[in-house]
């Protein structure tokens, strides 16, 4: 029985191979057969991104993109085993709410070497912020996303009302949505409510830092509800005690982005991502724009801060083929991607790209998409930590945190002093573990 | 006679080592078949076992160094508020749960245990809960529960009777994860509860009839009794689901409003595999751990008094 190796020395094959061994040893790094490996928590992304990871293919011969996709819920432990087990991929789809705990892992490596003078040119510079921790570019934004108004323009030409414009006041945003709240049949249960809001970050937090408010102090190690923050949770809160919003429970079973678009709320508060959904909700049945979140009275030009965060690529320490890596994250986050691959609402990374007449979605509900580029430009603050998920409430643990605190003022069963104090004491515990 | 006995006991002993290599040759190829299902039950269950205990015993976010805190994670639990609110929660579903399983599956048993064609039909539909998903169902019974839209409120409302923001308001929301566990699971205890009767002699019944008995009279006298063997298997498979609960709770409430309806196993997710607490996680399973197996303890030694062995 002849074996492979003596078959390989009767046919003198092997120091054939050696010879192509040394010459494939010799080849530049792009034209050998490599894998590069990119995980990702959004599976639909995965069909959206591939002619722009083909393009990628084609430009660096040999090398092979992995991609990997999963939903949310299923990626985060997934790859927090493969950082335990040090088996990390070699990109990977970064949340700005979590970018600050990975990168003090030291599970993110440092890009500052391989990004040049001009590599940032051409990029939202708050996006690219936002990847940024202490001095080091952990990660690179792909999309940036904003809290945005939402306002039905019928509801408001019906009640006739003025739309929200950049000199609204809190008590213009009061009278709004009073004059908004309407109870036709006068059975004590508004058809449409002037406002909809619930305990929900993307629902209070854009109120709190545009009244110069912050929850935590500024190196992030503890919770410091300051006044500004509550003056802005209390006026939210009287919004609902007064009638002019739903109590929380009351819509319970309601998805809640579906609120304004079903025309149960005339106003709303929430991620720009939320425009695809309203898009398709509302179709032809009312008309709705959207404005920036009213500035409160206790901002100063030095504490006023927009909110926004950004979903980033990174390129993780257990790579081996950083400059690769790199290479890929510049590709995927550059002009490579069109306008068609970002859903209605998601800002592309890349200034040009969302300032094409294709992503500002000409002839399409809202006409107003340049509104979202100007909060771009705007100082931005994001007031993530280390365990941000859990002591504000978000997700799998949306029922608990500030979250669930704000809830339960907002349905009317607890102060907001008292509940402040609990979410500062369990925010406080989570961040000294 | 005792000169013999050192012979007896060494022809034994002679007999005992000549029998040893046939028992070995008995054994190997048995130890062979079961080694795939030993090295998976050793790897996979018995050191993921042993390991969580030592975890309980350390600090350890999933990625970050190992650190060793000794106790501190279990004094942690036992001060925390949450924590506590927690296991308070648990306390008050097992309260809910058990109770309310039993009685709906001994009462479906019972019923559907007539002969009757149609039994057939109805011990499937109740059993259908049980092996649906349950995320499925668990949507379905968000839409009855809901506030607004709801049909349980339209129901109440048709008569005269206000209705509740089920999921949202702390005193109902854990109710409603217990009700939906009920539901879902009455029907698998059901069918053990059936194979229990079924075992129960029909003559019994028919002295009793005889003698004047009620159908309450033969239910206490007969039924209670004789059933009693399934019915302590249903109660330590139901204590023990009880504090196990997680799916439903996830689907129909989240844990909320406020943590309200946050049970242990739900926490032990949350700490595990959304704030990645590896040993605070495995703290909380071991004291969930240690509360199941006191319950089971107590409850093998409260058989004694009750069920008709």
């Amino acid at each position: 029985m002849t074996t492979k190796r003596s078959a390989l020395r009767a046919f003198g094959l092997k120091p054939a191979l050696c010879a192509f061994g040394m010459f494939a040893g010799a080849m530049p790094a792009a034209a050998q057969d490599t894998t590069l490996t990119y995980m990702l928590w959004s599976p639909e992304q995965v069909e959206i991104e591939a002619p722009a990871i083909a393009a990628f293919e084609s430009a660096h011969p040999g090398v092979t993109v992995k991609v990997q996709a999963m939903p949310p819920a299923d990626y985060w432990p997934r790859v927090s085993a493969q950082a335990a087990s040090g088996d990390l991929p070699d990109v990977m789809a970064m949340s700005s709410g979590f970018v600050q705990e990975w990168a003090a892992a030291g599970n993110l490596l440092d890009l500052s070497p391989y990004i040049g003078d001009s590599a940032l040119d051409g990029y939202f510079t708050s996006a690219v912020n936002i990847g940024n921790i202490g001095g080091a570019q952990v990660a690179f934004p792909q999309n940036w996303v904003a809290p945005v108004l939402y306002y039905n323009s019928t509801a408001f030409d019906a009640a006739g009302v003025g739309y929200p414009n950049a000199t609204w006041t809190w008590e213009d945003f009061r009278a709004a949505a009073e004059a908004l709240t309407v109870d036709e049949n006068a059975d004590g249960t508004p058809e449409q409510y002037g406002y909809w809001v619930y305990g929900r970050y993307a629902h209070t937090d854009p109120w709190v830092f545009r009244n110069g408010g912050r929850y935590v102090t500024a190196d992030g190690s503890a919770l410091d509800i300051t006044q500004p923050a509550v003056n802005a949770l209390a006026f939210l809160a009287s919004l609902v005690d007064d009638g002019f919003a739903p109590r929380p429970q009351e819509l319970e079973g309601v998805r809640q982005q579906d609120v304004f678009g079903m025309g149960m709320a005339a106003m709303w508060v929430d991620g720009s991502w939320n425009i695809d959904n309203t898009r398709k909700l509302v179709g032809d049945t009312f008309e709705w724009g959207i404005a920036q979140v009213p500035m409160g009275p206790d901002a100063t030009p030095e504490t006023a801060a927009a909110y926004a965060w950004a979903d980033m690529l990174a390129v993780t320490t257990d790579t081996e083929q950083a400059d690769l890596a790199w290479a890929f994250v510049q590709h995927m986050t550059g002009p490579t991607l069109s306008a068609a691959d970002f859903t209605a609402g998601k800002v592309p990374a890349w200034t040009a790209t969302a300032e094409t007449e294709q992503w500002l979605g000409r002839g399409q509900q809202p006409d107003n998409m340049e509104l979202i580029l100007e909060i771009g430009e705007q100082p931005l603050y994001t007031g993530f930590t280390r365990n941000w998920s859990d002591w504000r409430g978000y997700a799998a643990a949306g029922s608990g945190g500030l979250n669930g605190e704000l809830d339960e003022v907002f349905n009317g069963r607890k102060p907001l002093s008292d509940a402040l104090a609990a979410a500062t004491a369990y925010g406080n515990d989570v961040l000294s573990r | 006679m005792p000169q013999h006995a050192p012979r007896t006991g060494a022809r034994a002993s002679q007999s005992r080592l000549a029998q040893r290599p046939a028992r070995w040759k008995h054994w190997l190829p048995a130890l062979l078949f079961l080694s795939p299902a030993i090295v998976g039950l050793v790897l996979f269950r018995l050191v993921p076992i042993v390991w969580a205990f030592v975890l309980s015993f350390t600090d350890w976010r999933i990625f970050d160094d190992i650190v060793w805190v000794g106790f501190d994670n279990y004094i942690h639990i036992l001060s925390s508020p949450v924590a506590r609110q927690v296991l308070g929660n648990t306390l008050w579903f097992t309260a809910m749960y058990v109770p309310g399983v039993v009685v709906l599956s001994v009462s479906l048993a019972v019923v559907l245990n007539n002969g009757l064609r149609s039994s057939a039909f109805f011990r499937g539909a109740f059993f259908l809960p049980y092996i649906t998903a349950t995320v499925a169902i668990t949507l379905a019974w968000r839409w009855i529960f809901s506030t607004r839209f709801g049909l349980l409120n339209h129901l109440l409302d048709m008569v005269g009777l206000q209705g509740q923001a089920w999921l949202a308001d702390p005193a109902w929301a854990l109710p409603a994860v217990a009700i939906v566990s009920i539901w879902k699971d009455a029907g698998f205890y059901m069918i053990l509860l059936i194979a229990g009767l079924q075992t129960i002699d029909p003559g019994y019944y028919e002295a009793a009839r005889i003698d004047g008995a009620r159908p309450f009279r033969r239910f206490y006298a007969i039924t209670l009794p004789l059933l009693s063997r399934s019915l302590f298997f249903v109660l330590i498979l139901a204590l023990i689901r009880s504090t196990q609960t997680f799916e439903i709770t996830y689907a129909l409430t989240n844990g909320g409003p406020n943590r309200a309806s946050t049970t242990l196993a739900f926490y032990i997710y949350q700490n595990a595999f959304v704030h990645f607490e590896m040993g605070y996680a495995a703290a909380l399973a071991y004291l969930l751990c240690f509360a199941i197996g006191l319950v089971t303890l107590l409850n093998f030694w409260l058989r004694k008094r009750w069920v008709h062995e």
